[in-house]
């Protein structure tokens, strides 16, 4: 049954989700846009920030919010980790391009098996007060639990906007992979400068994390269901900007919520790999791209 | 100092000295040498053998294994050969990078408004992407970043390469400018001869990476019968 109504609750409830994806997308931003750095384990990483809320929530009954905000600096040591063994391994030899995509398959790997050893295959969630609410917005409905991943999502958006656009090092990140000599030449050290960025890039991952097991329970594999809408939105958004990484998440979640409520939930996933083809046919520097 | 990549040798013993204030030449063609001396000054090149000394305020410093880091840190700047900016970044941003060096931060705002008064097309073009401003923009936008470190000494590769003429005298003409303000040392690489003993106190001749002819003035280089013969073709 079609109605305006209808339309304008599916077109907001896209919108939030979309602003979800956002929070899911910008470590790939970073890492594959601005470093070259083809992590596509990164969903696996928000996985494990599912997981790390899910611990802390049901052990202690804290926030999952604000678990996902407090492993934020323990996924940030471990981004840095995981870039320097990237690094000495494959960066540094150049031998990146193919290794380097298996070494994030097996870190893939590595975290759906541990997390199915640890916590089994079962969908798990978290419990806080204001999940099941909603609140209304004259015709419109909005539940707490896709509303809140929203709105962190643009603090999220805002935040990593500002530290590359207003910060040395930020600005350092943007230049490293255009010219990593001439950031030496700034008194920049470009390995120094990445393994931040990326594990800025991972921290996002715990926040995401969270908000995602948040809006629906959560089992060790769903990553993979993300892998190709996180590209997506990167490679539309235009490949390393922030910006243009919340437009093109906002516009992947309101074409998946119209297709999932008129055509049927298991056409979804179709729209983002449908968008990614038809970006690099038609416009492959994306939304914003910056001519190289 | 002697320097090369892997098996290939390309300086043999070269050895030059810059005081404090001063402006320098090394004259040479393409291929000689020029570049790697600067690379090795910036801890690019590793030399195989010799020493990089820099004597400031009396203290000595071998920069022979140390960083490009560390020797910016030092307050040595390089304007390197073919540009190297950061394309997809807006000139501001470039310029804004140059200042990287924690030393140089305090005096960002001061700086960047100096070099926006001091190439006024850069202040119009401070939101576009460096990469798409012509090559003599770039050029100007080059000195300028490297300017923005704070340097002491100003080491500069070939300014005049693709350069129309009229946009090489500009551009030392603008070296020269910023050199008096700034009381800088500058170690400028260069093979258009004459745009560069327009602003050079002495130089050195290199070829095939040995120093051929040591010129105290700008006169005793165009002179010598090595200029003659390959710049000015008397």
């Amino acid at each position: 049954m079609f109605s305006f109504h209808l339309l304008l609750n599916v077109i907001v409830a896209g919108i939030l989700l979309g602003g979800f994806y956002a929070a899911v997308s910008l470590g790939i931003t970073l890492a594959f846009g601005l470093l070259n750095v083809v992590n596509i384990a990164h969903p696996a990483f928000v996985i494990l920030g599912s997981y790390a809320a899910f611990v802390v929530n049901s052990r202690f009954g804290l926030d999952p919010i604000l678990a996902g905000l407090l492993f934020m600096p323990v996924f940030f040591l471990l981004g840095i980790g995981v870039y320097r063994i990237y690094y000495a391994s494959f960066e540094k030899r150049a031998e990146e391009s193919l290794r380097g995509l298996v070494f994030f398959f097996g870190i893939i790997f590595i975290i759906e098996v541990s997390l199915s050893l640890q916590y089994g295959v079962d969908y798990r969630s978290v419990h806080a007060a204001y999940v099941g609410d909603s609140f209304r917005l004259g015709p419109i409905e909005l539940a707490f639990r896709l509303a809140i991943p929203c709105a962190m999502a643009l603090v999220l958006t805002l935040a990593l906007h500002l530290f590359l656009s207003r910060t040395f090092y930020g600005r350092a990140v943007k230049a490293v992979s255009q010219d990593h000599l001439a950031l030496r030449l700034m008194g920049a050290d470009p390995v120094r400068i990445k393994g931040l960025a990326f594990g800025i890039a991972i921290a996002t991952a715990s926040l995401a994390g969270a908000l995602l097991i948040m809006i629906g329970p959560v089992e060790p594999s769903i990553g993979r269901e993300y892998i190709g809408r996180v590209f997506a939105i990167a490679v539309l958004g235009g490949m390393g900007s922030i910006g243009g990484t919340l437009v093109a998440a906002l516009i992947l979640g309101v074409l998946e919520s119209l297709t999932s409520t008129f055509y049927g939930p298991s056409w979804a996933l179709a729209v983002s790999f449908g968008i990614l083809l038809l970006v690099l046919a038609v416009r492959p520097s994306g939304l914003v791209g910056r001519a190289g | 100092m002697e320097a090369g990549y892997g098996a290939v040798r390309v300086l043999h013993g070269v050895s030059i000295e810059i005081h404090e204030g001063e402006t320098v030449v090394l004259l040479g063609t393409n291929g000689n040498g020029k570049s790697t001396l600067m690379k090795c000054i910036m801890g690019i090149v590793r030399p195989d053998a010799g020493e990089i000394v820099l004597e400031t305020d009396g203290r000595r410093t071998n920069l022979v294994g140390r960083s490009p880091e560390e020797i910016v840190n030092l307050g040595i700047a390089l304007v390197p050969e073919g540009r190297r900016l950061f394309p997809v970044l807006t000139v501001e941003e470039n310029l804004r990078l140059g200042a990287y060096r924690r030393a140089a931060r305090p005096d960002l705002e001061r700086n960047l408004a100096f070099c926006f008064e001091a190439f006024p097309v850069l202040r119009e073009r401070q939101r576009q992407l460096a990469g798409s401003m012509s090559g003599g923009e770039q050029q100007m936008l080059a000195v300028a970043r490297a300017l923005m470190s704070n340097p002491r000494i100003l080491l500069i590769d070939e300014p005049s390469v693709g350069l129309a003429p009229i946009l090489v005298s500009r551009v030392i003409a603008k070296i020269r400018e910023l050199k008096e303000i700034y009381q800088l040392t500058v170690l400028m690489a260069e093979q258009n001869f004459n745009q560069a003993t327009k602003i050079a106190d002495r130089g050195y001749i290199i070829v095939h990476g040995q120093i051929e002819f040591e010129g105290h003035s700008t006169r005793e280089l165009t002179e010598h019968a090595l200029v003659k013969k390959y710049y000015l073709g008397v």
